[in-house]
């Protein structure tokens, strides 16, 4: 161990990437300030208490927080040892979805209490963390029969059966839809070539052009995601039911102009745009901060993101650097899938905005996942960065 | 670090940097969908969400004012009451919600059947308005309350507040105070007339955008309604009620099925300045329930068809409505004669006076000098006016009278006379003068108009005239008459009905008093006095034992007044019925200081004779006899010992000399004018010979079969007159009885 430079890790291990930790806090802040501004009419309303849902969401991120803290000082290599327990336990909430210990809201199970904490934790987030400290070791594992055909299917199995069971047993769509694109994207940082993900993304494109041309054709009812899809062609025909959401979300953005109304002013939140505190919190955002805001969020984003690609780069351990990889493409993922979202860019589908949108189980996951990042970035050897 | 674990090559950075410049590819694509979204559509989507915001949200209602009557009852209030409804898109968010709302609901709630509000919550999972219950007073409102702050997961259940008007006293004065429908609007009576007053202002909570765009919420509070402070006084108006109700139950089905009259009813006025202290008739409704049909039975069924011109033409028919008939009518039958029963007696329905009209003929005579009080006239039964014979009621005639004698006798051919020497021009003149016809501007919704009811000089013929003195041929309402009368007794001011002495708002300051209105004078005060004298001897000693309203004597009080008893139209012939009457007494008391008018009115008594003015002196003395010693009135006159064993019966004691000396002047006064006695009586010997029927209690004419009263000698039939059948008919009267019922 060569201790050349002053700019090395810091003396015992406590090296922190603050770049990065100064994004999170600025992203944990900024999302704090919007739960409040989106949910104060709303708690008001429900509750009697316009900080109802502020006082819930700062309550999970400092839980959220002393998990960071917690997983930062546990060196990542055990989580290499446990890998084995990650499918495990994703299967065990998935399993608990099923009995009386799952929890329900607005008309789904997706929800599980743990017993003796009382907390309630979304399974998909669980699903999620479990998955991509699985599917880092799962890679190391393979090697390069990651490379072949077969080595792909190998590769793809367990995710695609977990992300299966997701779908079915908390009817799901778009978590499910997250977690197989993380592996994906995993998989494509890992393997050699482009073929086999650009085969899927092919299959996976021409699937969906399909279905779209199908369901765009298709009469009015049935299945609500086909409703959906339609909405999402035309939202104006639906404004009603399907096509309220992303249409009074589309209003929302449209009426923030550049500069927005001003914090606080927005007047979608008054019981236009239903979930304006969670799921469509960035059109919220866009409507009293205008694109301005909008710009700065994103480019925040874009600065985590960067921050996890020099982390990973810079780790030259393999595996580390697939866990950070692997939190990037859930961020990257649920970042894209919201905007797409609430610009009516895909149809309309449950994905939050990581760090900001209101949700607990959300914002702790991705909490212990920084956590993870940190604790890998201050691995990395500075010395061989040097050189 | 890196001894003995995979490396992450070279190969696998550049491809994570080719990811991310997807990803940023990607964010740089949603940026420039953000900027198409903003771009152009920003002032179209702005529009869009200001259109949306919704201005009116909540109204808060408005309290309807009180009716209090004098002394402060309350007579009708509006009470706060709520609506329960369930929110069940709220309940529906968490599940803990469920079972402690459910629990603490039917706690509170033990009639609300639980299972369907699950079942319904269940199968309506985005409901927001669920009405549960309605019309809760305020304590089940708050023991639900109180429940649900103590639970937080008691949650999706609202209250809405509105009003409900509640009438304390049922239905006590219903005609009077009115109703109002379940929009708050009054109808009848006091309700209707005073609405504006009664109606405050309903508050709004309502949201707006303001200059800059900005949603602002403002409150503008609800103003309650003025409370109306009625001049009834709900003590008299009880001791009204009771007799009218009493009357009903002795004589209903006795003749034939039915109540015990079409109508009774009876108005007490404040003899000087024109205050309605009670007002009433049965059969009455209840105020809370105005649509109970049961309150229907007894009465005439009334039935409507349409006549050539489309018109609907009303007919009260002979049926009496009970409940098998109750049972075959159509709800449209129902409210038309639940319409019926709803309207005032006393302001609405118009009928012909009958011999309460002389003393205002008289009047009306001695004002225009045409006759002198001491004048003289004779009867001998019957008078030939126009061809036609029409008759006394004292079928040998009363002999010689004066003024004073026939009024208390109510001799219809001294009346005649009268009219005679007034002529037509005149009479017609006075008739207007007296108000007859025409509205008295009581502060009561439907007021009926007789103008066209009444003849003008210039259409009036002598038989016209002849029947018009003694009260027949001409229609007037209850109120006109006792109007009038109040008048004739009080020196001749003519004071404007009024129910209403006195409106406040709801924090009891006064918006505005309504004070005593003298309209006119219309007789001198020394024809007054002699109307005063004339009408006392009607029913007090110096005016005879053939005097026609001893019966109204209240023990121990003088009073005066004057019996009516007029003959209807059938309305089948057009021609003058010889079975249903209208019997009435209109008096004051007391008779040397008056202070009250009083007037009853038993339309078609059901009996098998109805003309017997009995009927309506019955209740006059039962009214007077406890409404005297309420309003602190003394007695003047000495009491029988059977009088006091009455008296005590109904729980009152004597007051006879505890003020006799306030009273002294007076009564010698009124004996002044006491010259009966120098008349002789000629026909009295007449019907003293005839036997007493022991079914009736009449004595009978043996030649004829008319009945006489044992003790007056009264006919029993026909203090009209009664042999006019054949004495033409005021058109009008005919024509209006049918458009009337069209109301």
């Amino acid at each position: 161990m060569r201790r050349t430079s002053v700019k090395t890790k810091s003396l015992r291990g406590f090296y922190i990437d603050y770049s990065f930790l100064l994004v999170i806090f600025f992203l944990l802040g900024f999302g704090l300030l919007m739960v409040y501004s989106a949910s104060a009419y709303e708690g008001f309303n429900k509750f009697n208490s316009q900080t109802f849902f502020l006082k819930k969401q700062a309550i999970a991120m400092v839980m959220g927080l002393v998990a960071m803290a917690v997983v930062y000082f546990i060196p990542y290599r055990l989580w290499d040892r446990l890998h084995m327990l990650m499918p495990i336990v994703a299967g065990i909430f998935l399993i608990l979805i099923k009995t009386p210990l799952a929890k329900s809201a607005n008309g789904a199970t997706r929800w599980v209490v743990i017993p003796g904490v009382g907390m309630q934790v979304q399974v998909a987030e669980v699903v999620k963390l479990c998955m991509i400290l699985f599917y880092a070791t799962y890679i190391t594992k393979m090697g390069n029969t990651l490379n072949t055909f077969k080595g792909f299917l190998v590769y793809i199995t367990p995710g695609a059966v977990i992300s299966l069971a997701l779908w079915i047993l908390t009817n799901n769509l778009s978590s499910a839809f997250i977690v197989i694109s993380i592996i994906m994207i995993m998989y494509f940082v890992a393997s050699k070539d482009y073929k086999y993900t650009f085969a899927t993304l092919a299959i996976l494109g021409l699937i969906t052009a399909l279905l779209v041309a199908v369901i765009s054709k298709s009469d009015a009812g049935g299945n609500f995601r086909f409703s959906r899809v339609r909405a999402w062609l035309d939202p104006v025909s639906y404004a009603s039911d399907f096509g309220h959401q992303p249409l009074q979300s589309l209003y929302a953005i449209g009426s923030g102009g550049i500069w927005g109304k001003g914090l606080g002013e927005s007047m979608q939140k008054l019981n236009g745009l239903p979930e304006s505190q969670n799921d469509m919190i960035f059109s919220i955002l866009c409507e009293e901060l205008g694109l301005f805001g909008a710009f700065c969020l994103m480019s925040l984003f874009a600065i985590l993101i960067w921050r996890m690609v020099i982390i990973a780069n810079n780790t030259k351990d393999l595996y580390g650097a697939m866990l950070v990889v692997g939190v990037m493409a859930h961020v990257a993922v649920q970042v894209i899938l919201n905007i797409a979202v609430v610009t009516n860019t895909i149809p309309n589908t449950g994905v939050s905005l990581p760090f900001i949108s209101y949700g607990g189980s959300s914002v702790l996951f991705l909490l212990i996942e920084m956590g993870l990042v940190l604790n890998v970035a201050s691995k990395i050897d500075v010395g061989d960065e040097a050189q | 670090m890196t001894d003995g674990y995979k490396k992450f090559t070279i190969k696998m950075q550049k491809k994570l940097v080719v990811l991310v410049i997807f990803v940023l590819l990607a964010f740089v694509g949603l940026a420039v969908r953000l900027v198409f979204i903003v771009k152009g559509n920003a002032t179209e989507y702005e529009k869009q969400i200001l259109s949306q915001q919704r201005y009116d949200s909540d109204v808060l209602p408005a309290k309807r004012g009180d009716i209090v009557d004098a002394k402060g009852t309350i007579l009708a209030t509006s009470e706060k009451v709520y609506t329960l409804f369930i929110d069940s898109a709220m309940l529906n968010e968490k599940e803990d919600y469920m079972e402690p709302t459910m629990a603490a609901l039917s706690t509170v709630f033990p009639e609300v059947n639980i299972g369907e509000v699950r079942q319904y919550i269940a199968n309506h999972q985005n409901s927001k308005h669920y009405v549960l219950l309605k019309q809760l007073p305020f304590d089940r409102k708050q023991a639900f309350t109180d429940l649900a702050s103590e639970d937080k997961n008691i949650k999706g259940v609202f209250f809405d507040d509105e009003y409900i008007r509640k009438y304390p006293e049922n239905s006590v004065a219903s005609d009077v105070i009115g109703f109002t429908t379940s929009d708050g609007s009054g109808l009848y009576g006091l309700e209707e007339y005073y609405n504006d007053d009664l109606n405050g202002t309903n508050g709004r909570e309502y949201g707006y955008v303001n200059d800059d765009s900005a949603f602002e919420r403002t409150t503008i509070a609800a103003s309650d309604g003025y409370t109306i402070h009625s001049t009834i006084d709900f003590t008299i108006q009880s001791i009204v009620e009771k007799y009218l109700y009493q009357f009903n139950e002795e004589h209903k089905d006795s003749f034939r099925e039915g109540n015990g009259a079409e109508n009774v009813a009876c108005i007490i006025q404040n003899i000087n300045n024109g205050e309605i202290l009670a007002m009433g008739s049965y059969p009455n409704f209840d105020l809370n329930d105005p649509k109970d049909e049961t309150r229907l039975i007894g009465a005439n069924l009334i039935t409507s068809e349409k006549n050539a011109n489309g018109y609907d033409i009303l007919t009260v028919t002979s049926t009496a409505i009970n409940e098998s008939v109750l049972g075959g009518m159509t709800d449209e039958e129902k409210l038309l004669n639940l319409n019926n029963l709803w309207k005032n007696f006393c302001i609405t329905n118009t009928y012909e006076p009958g011999s309460t009209a002389k003393p205002f003929t008289v009047a009306a005579a001695l004002e225009a000098g045409v006759i002198s009080p001491g004048m003289t006239y004779e009867c001998n039964g019957y008078m030939e006016i126009g061809g036609y014979k029409i008759r006394c009621h004292n079928r040998w005639g009363d002999g010689v009278l004066d003024l004073q004698g026939a009024i208390a006798r109510s001799c219809n051919v001294v009346l005649m006379k009268v009219g005679q020497a007034l002529g037509t021009e005149e009479f017609a003149r006075y008739q207007g003068i007296f108000n007859f016809g025409l509205k008295t501007n009581v502060d009561l919704a439907g007021e009926a108009r007789t103008a066209n009811l009444i003849y003008s000089a210039a259409d009036m013929g002598p038989t016209d005239l002849a029947t018009n003195t003694f009260g027949q041929n001409f229609n007037v309402t209850m109120i006109q008459m006792i109007t009038g009368f109040s008048a004739l007794i009080n020196g001749g001011y003519y004071y404007e009905p009024h129910m209403v002495d006195k409106i406040t708002n709801a924090n009891g300051a006064t918006i505005e008093n309504i004070e005593p209105r003298v309209l006119k004078q219309i007789i001198s005060e020394s024809t007054s006095d002699y109307i005063r004298q004339y009408c006392r001897a009607v029913v007090m000693p110096e005016g005879g034992d053939a005097r026609t309203g001893k019966t109204a004597r209240p023990a121990g009080y003088a009073i005066g007044g004057k019996t009516g008893t007029a003959e209807t139209i059938d309305p089948e012939t057009n021609k003058r019925s010889d079975t249903d009457y209208v019997v009435s007494f209109m008096g004051y008391a007391p008779a040397d200081d008056p202070q009250i008018a009083i007037y009853v009115v038993v339309d078609r008594p059901n009996a098998m004779h109805q003309d017997d003015a009995k009927f309506a002196t019955g209740i006059v003395k039962n009214i007077l006899t406890e409404v005297l010693p309420y309003l602190n009135i003394y007695m003047t006159e000495e009491l029988s010992e059977s009088e006091i064993e009455e008296l005590q019966a109904k729980g009152l004691s004597s007051t006879y000399g505890l003020a006799q000396n306030a009273y002294d002047d007076s009564v010698s006064g009124g004996d002044e004018g006491n010259i009966v006695e120098k008349t002789p009586d000629v026909t009295e010997a007449v019907w003293k010979g005839f036997a007493i029927d022991p079914a009736t209690g009449y004595r009978v004419d043996p030649e004829t079969g008319e009945m006489y009263d044992a003790e007056t000698g009264v006919a029993v039939t026909g203090e009209s007159a009664h042999a006019t059948e054949e004495v033409p008919v005021n058109e009008n009267i005919i024509e209006t009885e049918s458009e009337q019922s069209e109301n």
